[in-house]
């Protein structure tokens, strides 16, 4: 557009070079447009008016078909997969017995408690509930304990005995004679040629003999895999590692190969090299259900226990390196290494799905950003409403009439317009957090402060309008024809007020949502999870969030800056079409 | 004249004790109040009377013992004989505070003015002047952006600019880390340096309104006929512009400028918060979140006051300048 069209008419410019554009009101033009399209010409003729236009409409757009067109929903969280130092395995230093059973066998608590009393005194047997066990020392910390029944007893005389087998029994060929060679070599065990092996308990007077047989293994190692709790594996593996070198020993028709490492772990392979089990002095557990360890882990804790190192890196089942950091403690060792974690997706930076990224609460930022709009210009509409009603309703009452109605309308303005808006909101806002209102009743109950306490600029607008108005010929005119009075204010009175009243009405739409972005803010206005503008800057109050994450703050505030602009231009251009008296 | 002015005087403390009636008795209704709070923390003390007698033992002591009603008349009658009571938050009386913090407002909104001065009148003329050109565009826009600016996000901006990437201010506070270090120049430089945010942020949002107001007057009087005289009397356009247009420009700007001249004193709440200035704002914010409602009636009273007075300055300036207006 060109402002030079506006230039006063004829009278003023009695020249006009040709080729300049007619104004929009010059006599010459052939057309002379009605008041209200002159009005909107002149508008539409305003580059700044329009652009504040352009920039409402894609207000609207953005938020109201935005929040429609997005795929998000307003306090959507969203969560994802991410890398972290985290728990992964905790290695204890085990000085406990753990026992290993035979198949179908038991060994209660008391029985266990008798056999380390047992261990402490040296002794071979121990008698536990009724019935006897044996325990056998097969190196360091690993013991055989086997249960027993009664086989034979008898009694007889200097070493003569005449055994009487137990019901059911039948005696083996050779046992009188074993038995009699264990008395006499001062044995409490013997074995019979078919492989059974018996316990003797003799007095000088009384003998009893009882058939022993596996029932569990003691031992201080603790072993991996899926044979740590068969027994005859465990038997044969822990008698190689008495052994105190590489070894291979066979488990029914198993060969496993025995690896001893300098950190004293020792490794099972099975006859194709494959690790199946690892045994050491560390109880590994892991933080999280369903964790496998990677091979060589225990073996390689072990080593970076001893080592007296701080982390260790070890492949994983990919083969690709991964760091593990160690902590020490005094009997326990904390193992954290990176770990994929589910959680909340906060800060995100830019991307497709995230346009905007997304906040502090893992809401996608654009989205909030729409919804946030929404809140913002609905507010800035119902308070303006609000307060035209109010304004105009007053002031047109207090202009017509004068007088004291005038006088005491006018002083209540006056009160009105000496309490201080922000503080009192402010206030507000702290009952509306000492009550927990719910979200959506502040924003009413916000609406509603501040149309209250925003009318008495508008009432005095329309107020002094009238005043002038009132005295004018048409007024009198109205008056003489006997039109009531609420149809003279309404009807007659107040349209000639719209001019400035859409003016004003624009302008402190701008103010308004200025105000409601302010009190977000502070946060006392609209509350998560609403959204407005004001609340997402409200995150700048964490300074970190101000200086790293500018895309959860920035594009709010230039919202704000836009809307408030866009309704300031638009206000402006309706002032300088509606009154084109400035023009020169 | 005189009685005119007396008369408004009247008046405006006729409406200053209808708002403090409505300042009070918003004030009292918040319900988690101060006082309540106070009881809660003597309560948990170890070995402390129960909370109920707190409260009532309190209560007394703040004067809060009856209803609404009666604890406005008592505040009013103390107002009446200028106790503004003790500040519940601060602990000390409300006028010490007050005069403790007012200085720094006031600092702050005075370099405000006189850049806003400065700025906005140069400006809004040569706008009036070059009516429709770019250079108007452009202070129009400039203009417009500085009203529509949330002071929030400005002074947000700055700080991420100033303070964080370019590291040359600090974000919050009045002075320095090793203010006390300092001689008595390098404290006051110190000072000078942690106002330029403040006063920049307060200028900006600011200086739009009389930029746009001067522009509006500036035409109004170059569309009058005695610069149409003074330009058919063949003067060079610097005289007309600088000595017959500026002049009649001034009266109604500096109208305005006194109007505003009380609210020097009221504070810029939310700036001072956001920089952490102590002056009345912020101290007053402080207030207001922990329920003080001695020093919280005393600001928005004073805040009245000012307003009051803006307005009465504003119309006998009206008054003085222009006969026409004069009112008996």
């Amino acid at each position: 557009m060109d402002m030079q069209d506006n230039r006063p008419s004829l009278e003023e410019q009695p020249f006009v070079p040709a080729g300049e554009p007619l104004a929009l009101d010059d006599e010459r033009r052939l057309k002379v447009l009605s008041p209200g399209m002159l009005v909107f010409k002149r508008f539409v003729r305003n580059r700044l008016a329009i652009t504040g236009a352009f920039i409402i409409l894609f207000m609207f757009l953005f938020s109201f078909l935005g929040g429609v067109v997005t795929p998000y929903t307003e306090s959507k969280v969203f969560k994802d997969y991410e890398l972290m130092n985290k728990l992964y395995a905790v290695a204890t230093e085990n000085n406990e017995f753990r026992y290993i059973l035979a198949e179908n066998q038991t060994f209660d608590s008391t029985a266990k408690s008798k056999m380390i009393l047992a261990i402490l005194k040296n002794e071979s047997t121990f008698e536990s509930g009724g019935s006897v066990y044996g325990l056998e020392k097969e190196g360091k910390d690993f013991y055989r304990v086997t249960g027993t029944s009664l086989f034979a007893s008898g009694k007889g005389i200097k070493n003569q005995f005449k055994l009487q087998p137990a019901d059911g029994i039948v005696l083996p060929d050779d046992f009188m004679a074993k038995f009699n060679e264990a008395l006499a070599a001062g044995e409490t065990s013997f074995t019979t040629n078919d492989g059974q092996s018996f316990l003797l308990k003799a007095s000088k007077v009384e003998a009893e003999v009882y058939k022993q047989e596996d029932l569990a293994l003691a031992s201080k190692l603790i072993f991996t895999g899926d044979l740590d709790e068969n027994y005859a594996f465990r038997l044969a593996a822990e008698q190689a590692i008495q052994g105190g070198q590489d070894a291979k020993f066979s488990v029914g028709e198993q060969t496993y190969t025995l690896l001893l490492s300098e950190d004293g772990v020792a490794i099972f392979t099975d006859k194709d090299g494959m690790v199946i089990s690892q045994a050491s002095h560390f109880l590994m557990k892991a933080s999280q259900v369903g964790t496998v360890f990677p091979e060589g882990f225990a073996a390689a804790v072990q080593a970076a226990i001893t080592g007296k190192q701080t982390s260790f890196v070890l492949q994983d089942e990919t083969g690709e390196d991964r760091l593990y950091l160690l902590e020490h403690g005094t009997n326990e060792y904390v193992i954290r290494t990176e770990l994929e974690t589910y959680q909340i997706n906060m800060y995100s930076p830019p991307s497709w799905e995230h346009p905007l990224g997304t906040d502090g609460n893992g809401m996608d930022v654009l989205t909030r950003l729409m919804y946030g709009g929404r809140v913002s210009l609905l507010i800035g509409f119902v308070v303006v409403l609000l307060e035209t009603i109010l304004g105009v309703v007053l002031g047109g009452i207090a202009g017509y009439f004068g007088k004291w109605v005038d006088n005491l309308l006018m002083r209540l303005v006056d009160i009105f317009n000496c309490i201080p808006g922000l503080p009192l909101f402010i206030i507000i806002g702290a009952i509306m957090d000492a009550e927990k209102v719910k979200p959506t009743y502040r924003i009413f109950v916000l609406m509603i402060a501040m149309g209250v306490l925003g009318w008495p600029g508008i009432a005095r607008v329309v107020r002094g309008q009238i005043l002038s108005l009132r005295e004018q010929e048409f007024m009198t005119a109205a008056e003489a024809t006997g039109i009531s009075v609420k149809r003279r204010i309404f009807r007659h009175l107040v349209p000639n007020v719209i001019p400035q009243l859409v003016v004003i009405a624009t302008m402190t739409l701008g103010d308004v949502i200025l105000t409601e972005a302010t009190l977000s803010f502070l946060g006392l206005g609209v509350k998560y999870p609403l959204a407005s503008w004001g609340s997402i800057i409200n995150a700048v109050s964490n300074i970190y969030v101000m200086t790293n994450y500018w895309y959860v703050w920035i594009p709010a505030g230039f919202l704000i800056l836009l809307t408030v602009l866009g309704f300031n231009f638009i206000g402006d251009g309706l002032r300088d079409a509606f009154d084109p008296k400035m023009k020169r | 004249m005189k009685r005119y002015i007396l008369k408004r005087i009247l008046l405006s403390i006729v409406i200053l004790f209808f708002v403090s009636m409505v300042i009070y008795g918003i004030m009292r209704s918040i319900p988690t109040s101060f006082v309540e709070h106070k009881a809660m923390e003597r309560a948990q003390l170890p070995g402390a009377k129960s909370y109920t007698e707190w409260l009532r033992i309190l209560n007394e002591q703040y004067g809060m013992g009856g209803n609404v009603v009666t604890g406005f008349f008592s505040w009013i009658s103390k107002i009446a004989t200028g106790n503004f009571g003790d500040s519940w938050k601060f602990t000390i009386p409300v006028t010490e505070k007050f005069s403790r913090v007012i200085w720094d407002s006031f600092w702050l909104a005075f370099t405000t003015l006189i850049l806003r001065v400065v700025i906005a009148i140069p400006l809004g003329i040569l706008s009036a002047r070059k009516q429709y050109s770019t250079t108007d565009y452009a202070i129009t826009i400039f203009a417009l952006i500085g009203i529509s600016l949330p002071t929030f996000f400005f002074a947000t901006l700055m700080k991420l600019f100033f303070s964080v990437h370019l590291g040359w201010l600090d974000l919050f506070g009045k002075v320095g880390r090793n203010y006390l270090t300092l001689d008595s120049l390098g404290q006051a430089l110190d000072v000078a340096k942690h106002y330029i945010m403040p006063v920049m942020t307060l200028t900006i949002v600011s200086v739009g309104d009389l930029m746009r107001y001067t522009r509006t007057n500036m035409l109004e009087v170059l569309n009058s006929d005695f610069i149409r005289t003074a330009r058919a009397k063949g003067l060079p356009e610097r005289t007309v512009i600088n000595k017959h247009a500026f002049r009649n420009t001034l009266i109604p700007v500096v109208t305005i400028i006194g109007g505003t001249l009380p609210s020097l004193f009221g504070g810029a709440m939310i700036t001072e918060t956001l920089f952490q200035i102590p002056g009345i704002g912020y101290t007053s914010y402080l207030a207001i979140l922990e329920g003080d409602i001695p020093f919280t009636m005393f600001y928005l009273m004073f805040i009245a006051v000012l307003t009051l007075m803006g307005t009465l300055i504003a119309d006998i300036l009206y008054a003085v300048v222009d006969p026409r207006v004069r009112i008996a």
